[in-house]
C-alpha cells in the first residue's frame, strides 16, 4: 500500500494497465491528488494517447486504500451505479474500467471520466451570503428531479441487478438497519447504549418502502458538480445499495446539510422539495418514512463519526479533521434521539405497545 | 472526546510536522510551530483528559441505574446490575478508569433497556418508568459531551479558511 504515497511509481503501474486495457502503449503524466474525501481517494491523471497518438485525455481515478475510513473497499457497486446510470438522465461521469483486484494499482480502483464543474460545500460559516436565490432555484430543480430519476431507475434490468440479494419493499429498512448495527459493532471503540436503543426503535418501526430503488447512500450539496447553474455529475456512489428511496431523502434534509438555513443542501424549502419530488418519482412522500429515515442516517452519520474515531486511534492516518469528526457522535445521536421523540404519536404508541406486550 | 488523549497529541505533532511545516518557509512560522509542538509533548506527558464531566456522567448512570434496580425489585426474572462505581472515592480514581467505568455503566444500561424490552412478565408502568430513566441517563451522557464541546468548525475544514 505504501506504492500508493509515491505518485511516480503509481502512475507507472497505471500507465501498464491503461496500455493493457486499450491494447496499445500510454504514457501518464504527473498525477495530481485532490485534497476532497475522507475515504477514497481522488486523482486526475493525464494520459496521452489513449484514444489517437499524441491525445492527451485527463481521467479521474479512485482508489479505495486498505487504511480508508470503510476499508476494505470494493470498487464494484459504484462501478455498476456509474454504469447502470449511463443514458438514464442522470449526470454521471462514464465509469471506464475498475479492479478489486490490489496487485494492479495496489488499492481497488476505478478511473472514470473527468467532468467539469464545482462542488457546492454544505458547511458553511455563519458569516457566508445565501445563494443567489435564481442559481439556488435552478439547482434544486435539477438535484431534486436528478434523485427522482435516480428512482425511477428500472435497475431490475441493469447491471445493479447483481447487487439484490433477496431485498423486498417489506424488509430493505430493517436490511438497512442491520447493516448499520454491523458497522456499529466494526466501528465503536466503546459501548453508546443511545445507539443501541435508536437500532432498536429503527428496527420495531420499519416501513414499508414504496418501491426498492437504487439508493445513492450520501445524496447531498457537496457530492455533486455544478457548472453555471447547471449539475453536471452526481458524485460519491461509494455507498450506492439498493433500498427504500426515503433513504436518500432523509439523508438529504438532515440539518447538518442545511448550512444555517431551513433549506434542504441549502436548495429547496422542504415542503417544495417533497412534492416536486413526489411529481416527478410517481408515489406520494410518506413523512412518518422521511422521519424514520431522518433517525437512520442520524445513526448513519454516528456511525461514520465513530469509523473516523477508530481510523484516527489505530493510526491508520493523521488527518485531524478525522478525530474532530468523532467528536461529534453524542451530537448525531442527541439529534437521532430527538427525531424518533418526535416521530407521530402512534408510532411512538405502536414500538411502546411492542416492547410491553 | 471519542480518541485517547496521547494519540490526538501524537497525530497533531505528526500533522504539523508532515503537513505543515513541509509547506510553511517562513522562518519565524516555522519555530512557532516547533514550539507549539514541544507544547504538544509536554501536553502528552503531564496532561489527560478531566476527571470533572467523566464524573457527572458516571454519577448520572449511578443514580439511574440505582433507581431502576429499586423500581424492579420483586419483579420476575430480575438479574442484578453491573455496579459502576469500582471504588468508594471517584475523585481518586485515575481517568482510565474512570473511562472504562462509563464505559460498564453504558453496558449495563444497554442490557437492562435489552432485558426491559425481552422481559414479558414485567409491569407496563414499572417497565415505562425504568426506561425513562435510563433514557434520562442517556441523555444527561450526551448533553455533558455537547456542553464541553466547542462550536465544530466543519466549514473552515473543508473550505481551508476563516471568514
Amino acid at each position: 500500500m505504501t506504492a500508493l504515497n509515491d505518485e511516480a511509481a503509481l502512475a507507472k503501474r497505471i500507465a501498464d494497465y491503461l496500455s493493457q486495457a486499450v491494447g496499445h502503449q500510454v504514457e501518464v503524466g504527473r498525477i495530481r491528488r485532490f485534497p476532497v474525501g475522507f475515504s477514497w481517494l481522488t486523482y486526475a491523471v493525464p494520459v496521452t494517447g489513449l484514444r489517437q497518438e499524441g491525445d492527451v485525455q485527463e481521467l479521474i481515478l479512485r482508489l479505495g486504500p486498505d487504511y480508508g475510513l470503510f476499508a476494505p473497499y470494493s470498487a464494484m457497486p459504484q462501478a455498476l451505479a456509474m454504469q447502470s446510470l449511463e443514458d438514464s438522465g442522470i449526470p454521471v461521469p462514464a465509469c471506464y474500467w475498475n479492479s478489486d483486484d490490489v496487485s494492479i494499482l495496489g488499492a481497488p480502483f476505478l478511473f472514470c471520466e473527468k467532468v467539469s464543474g464545482d462542488a457546492v460545500v454544505p458547511w458553511v460559516s455563519a458569516h457566508e451570503p445565501a445563494l443567489e436565490e435564481g442559481y439556488r432555484r435552478q439547482l434544486a430543480e435539477q438535484f431534486i428531479d436528478a434523485l427522482a430519476a435516480l428512482h425511477r431507475v428500472r435497475w431490475q434490468e441493469k447491471l445493479i441487478a447483481v447487487m439484490d440479494t433477496g431485498i423486498t419493499a417489506a424488509n430493505a429498512a430493517q436490511l438497512t438497519v442491520e447493516y448499520w448495527e454491523a458497522q456499529i459493532g466494526r466501528w465503536a471503540m466503546r459501548p453508546f447504549p443511545l445507539a443501541d436503543w435508536g437500532i432498536r426503535w429503527l428496527k420495531d418501526n420499519c416501513p414499508v418502502a414504496p418501491r426498492v430503488t437504487i439508493v445513492h447512500g450520501d445524496y447531498r450539496t457537496g457530492n455533486f458538480l455544478e457548472q453555471g447553474g447547471r449539475i453536471t455529475s452526481v458524485l460519491d456512489w461509494e455507498l450506492v445499495h439498493l433500498g427504500d428511496p426515503h433513504e436518500d431523502l432523509g439523508w438529504a434534509s438532515l440539518p447538518m446539510y442545511m448550512g444555517g438555513s431551513k433549506l434542504i443542501c441549502r436548495l429547496a424549502e422542504p415542503d417544495w422539495f417533497y412534492q416536486r419530488y413526489s411529481e416527478k418519482v410517481g408515489f406520494e412522500v410518506s413523512m412518518e418514512s422521511l422521519r424514520y429515515y431522518q433517525a437512520l442516517s442520524l445513526l448513519k452519520l454516528a456511525a461514520t463519526h465513530m469509523a473516523a474515531a477508530r481510523c484516527f486511534e489505530e493510526g491508520r492516518f493523521n488527518d485531524m479533521r478525522m478525530p474532530a469528526m468523532g467528536s461529534q457522535i453524542a451530537s448525531a445521536l442527541r439529534q437521532m434521539e430527538k427525531t424518533i421523540d418526535s416521530a407521530p404519536a402512534a408510532t411512538r404508541n405502536r414500538q411502546q405497545a411492542g416492547a410491553l406486550t | 472526546m471519542n480518541n485517547s488523549f496521547p494519540r490526538l497529541i501524537e497525530g497533531m505533532c505528526a500533522t504539523l510536522r508532515t503537513e505543515v511545516l513541509s509547506r510553511l518557509d517562513d522562518e519565524f512560522a516555522r519555530g512557532q510551530v516547533f514550539g507549539v509542538i514541544n507544547l504538544l509533548n509536554t501536553f502528552k506527558v503531564r496532561a489527560d483528559w478531566s476527571a470533572g464531566f467523566l464524573l457527572q456522567q458516571i454519577a448520572a448512570q449511578h443514580a439511574a441505574l440505582d433507581s431502576v434496580l429499586a423500581l424492579v425489585k420483586g419483579q420476575p426474572s430480575l438479574r442484578a446490575p453491573v455496579s459502576v462505581f469500582a471504588k468508594d472515592d471517584p475523585f481518586s480514581t485515575p481517568i482510565n478508569e474512570l473511562l472504562a467505568m462509563r464505559d460498564q455503566g453504558n453496558r449495563s444500561i444497554s442490557e437492562w433497556l435489552q432485558w426491559l424490552d425481552s422481559e414479558k412478565g414485567l409491569d407496563a408502568c414499572v417497565a415505562d418508568a425504568a426506561i425513562g430513566l435510563l433514557r434520562e441517563a442517556m441523555r444527561a451522557e450526551v448533553q455533558i459531551e455537547l456542553k464541553n464541546a466547542p462550536r465544530p468548525l466543519f466549514a473552515e475544514m473543508s473550505s481551508g479558511s476563516e471568514n
